[in-house]
């Protein structure tokens, strides 16, 4: 069990007020920092807000799929960092920008943050750039690539009766909204076990947060979607040490963010691969009763670095639209390595 | 239509291997495979540390394999550059008789109908080994270890260090207002762009105002100024490193444009020794001329175009104390 004592007990009063998200995209001619500067704009005009109301800013990004060392710092551009701001990024998934910004905002002293998730994919091959990232020793000489990893994943998931092919396919065919499970099972494969199907497409695009506290968060919006858990846990980078039908981290962050206090409604889990959803509904003990990527999920657009951040996005949705509570996940790393946990409640 | 351009960016890196990681590639180089004891475990590959709890582990290293079963694999029908071998293999988990973890390596199966769990498959190493997790080229099927070549022998030193060469090409949208400012700049034209909300102007085609965070069209475009101030400079001392071409101590001069707050950074001086640059200099736009056009770079690259730096225009110098303190 993970304690909640009082004295770690989070502010219950820090809210999702609104998102946006640029077209999601296989290729876009736009560089990052356009990206974030429509999407920043974007999320401000519908709260009627401008920069200038911008307390904190905190952008995840990643400068090896940008190519441009301190990448973020042209990102900066976007925010309109004059008079200058309180700023901070992450080289992670957005959901993790969102993360510091939320612990910034406990504070108490600012009301204000917007969190960014960019990425544009397209730029490089992603089968050559991810190696690179992989344990320096032992993985990145033999180009251990992230369908290599997703496949071996797939076959422990499968080994340990949590899916199959045909499952899978299901979980594919219910992200994209199209596709005939028969036809697809008679493909060939891309990576035994994983079909061209249970693979994300590489998507460019970004995403922005509006995150505010206490009476501003109810003035700007009708039903703020109140964070009432957040937290994240990683575990061993080299899969050799990891058992892959699992995912004991999401598990702990899930129990820490209380999940387990009420049901939740809706999941917005990051499955980049079909075998991750399932196997994350069986982490989570999502029921049949669980409306799981309502969105589409990263099946449908995987924009890297911004896909975790989008989950939140979606789950803040469904508090916008009159729901009581949802779950957001974001991952990072090889198979599951990293999990992120957001419990977002209506108020 | 959007210009792409691509750039290729290259790492040399040279990584220490620390006492764990460094004895198992030095025994790499003798055809032994090294685990580390943890408990009743023995990892492959060694790890410092364990990798549940933190601890850190004696130096108690225990001989495995070298021939082992495959756990898990998948198949590699199409290979990437970087991937052990150029024809379809399998990416395997393979645990190393005596291991209680698996290691990742790749098999040279031939078809993926003969790969099984279970498979016994045994290393080829390379002839010459220098100690990498790749002196094993791959793994291939049956009881019986092949070397590739030639046998060179192990290493007659510890290995204590390990190259990783990283390259990624990428390929990066153009911004049409840097195409627009290099298209002027054939005409020996500085173009500027100024933001409607701020008044203020800025050079080098970025596009947009990152002050207000809005673009800035052709629409804002000015004609600036190619004659300035020299308002601070380095002179940089060129040490060796992959990729440096200078050799003598150069310098990088920040222009301030006259009339204007465009401040020019970085740029190269030219008929102009390191020794004789002072703050408050007079200098004036250099271009290059038609036929080195054709070299797409000029000596400042990106929306700089034709300009290749400056040089003293013969006035006298400015006597300004806050002129240091205009970098940006």
């Amino acid at each position: 069990m993970i304690a909640r004592s009082p004295e770690n007990a989070i502010s219950r009063d820090i809210a999702v007020v609104g998102w946006a998200q640029t077209e999601m995209v296989r290729h876009t001619d736009k560089s990052e920092t356009e990206l974030l500067m429509e999407v920043i704009t974007d999320v401000l005009t519908q709260l009627d807000l401008t920069r200038a109301d911008i307390d904190f800013t905190c952008l995840g990004s990643c400068d090896y799929i940008t190519g441009q060392a301190f990448s973020f710092v042209t990102n900066l551009d976007a925010i309109g960092a004059w008079p200058p701001k309180r700023d901070s990024h992450v080289e992670m998934d957005g959901a993790w920008a969102l993360y510091e910004a939320w612990l910034r905002l406990q504070e108490g002293d600012i009301e204000i943050a917007v969190v960014t998730g960019s990425g544009r994919s397209s730029t490089g091959d992603p089968m050559l750039i991810y190696p690179m990232e992989m344990d320096p020793y032992f993985l990145a000489p033999l180009g251990a690539d992230p369908l290599t990893f997703a496949a071996l994943q797939a076959r422990a998931v499968i080994a340990a009766g949590i899916a199959d092919e045909r499952s899978m396919a299901e979980a594919s065919v219910r992200s994209r909204g199209k596709g005939d499970v028969d036809a697809l099972l008679a493909t060939d494969y891309l990576r035994e076990p994983l079909h061209r199907h249970d693979v994300p497409p590489i998507t460019d695009g970004a995403a922005a947060v509006v995150l505010a506290t206490g009476p501003r968060a109810r003035q700007l919006v009708e039903r703020p979607a109140y964070i009432a858990g957040l937290d994240h846990r990683t575990e061993c980078h080299n899969p050799s040490f990891r058992a892959l039908d699992d995912s004991p981290s999401t598990r702990i962050a899930a129990e820490a963010a209380g999940l387990g206090d009420a049901p939740v409604e809706v999941a917005e889990v990051q499955a980049a691969f079909s075998h991750e959803e399932l196997l994350l509904r069986r982490v989570l003990e999502l029921g049949d009763d669980v409306v799981v990527n309502p969105s589409g999920g990263a099946l449908r657009s995987n924009p890297i670095m911004a896909t975790g951040l989008c989950r939140i996005g979606y789950a803040a949705n469904h508090i916008f639209g009159g729901g009581n509570r949802a779950l957001a996940h974001a991952t990072s790393g090889p198979c599951l390595q990293q999990n992120l946990i957001c419990i977002l409640e209506g108020p | 239509m959007t210009r792409f351009a691509e750039s290729t960016i290259t790492f040399p890196y040279k990584r220490s291997l620390g006492p764990v990681v460094g004895a198992f590639m030095t025994a790499l180089t003798d055809k032994r495979i090294l685990g580390i004891r943890n408990g009743k475990d023995i990892l492959v590959p060694p790890m410092e540390w364990d990798p549940t709890t933190g601890a850190e582990l004696a130096p108690d290293f225990v001989e495995v394999g070298p021939v082992g079963t495959v756990e898990s694999w998948t198949w590699v029908p199409t290979p990437s550059v970087q991937h052990p071998l150029q024809h379809a293999f399998a990416f395997a988990l393979i645990r190393l008789d005596g291991a209680t973890t698996p290691l990742l390596h790749a098999v040279d199966g031939g078809s993926s109908e003969r790969m099984v769990e279970g498979l016994r498959v045994a290393p080829r190493w390379r002839g010459t080994r220098v100690g990498r997790i790749d002196d094993i080229i791959c793994f291939v099927m049956g009881e019986v270890p092949e070397t590739d070549g030639g046998d060179t022998g192990a290493a007659q030193e510890p290995v204590q260090r390990m190259d990783y060469h990283a390259s990624i090409t990428y390929r990066n949208p153009v911004p049409a207002a840097t195409d627009r400012a290099v298209v002027a700049s054939r005409n020996r034209r500085l173009l500027g762009l100024r933001c409607p909300r701020c008044e203020r102007v800025y050079a080098g085609g970025k596009g947009y105002c990152p002050v207000d965070a809005v673009e800035l069209g052709p629409e804002c475009e000015v004609d600036l100024p190619t004659v300035g101030t020299i308002t601070n400079f380095a002179i940089v001392t060129p040490v060796s490193y992959p990729g440096q071409t200078e050799t003598e101590p150069f310098v990088r001069a920040f222009v301030l444009l006259d009339g204007t707050d465009v401040v020019i950074g970085y740029s190269p001086v030219i008929e102009l020794p390191a020794d004789e640059v002072r703050v408050g200099q007079r200098v004036a736009a250099v271009w290059a001329s038609p036929a080195e056009e054709h070299d797409q770079e000029g000596g400042m690259g990106g929306a700089w175009g034709s300009l290749l730096g400056w040089m003293p225009n013969g006035e006298p110098d400015i006597d300004d104390p806050d002129l240091v303190n205009r970098i940006f």
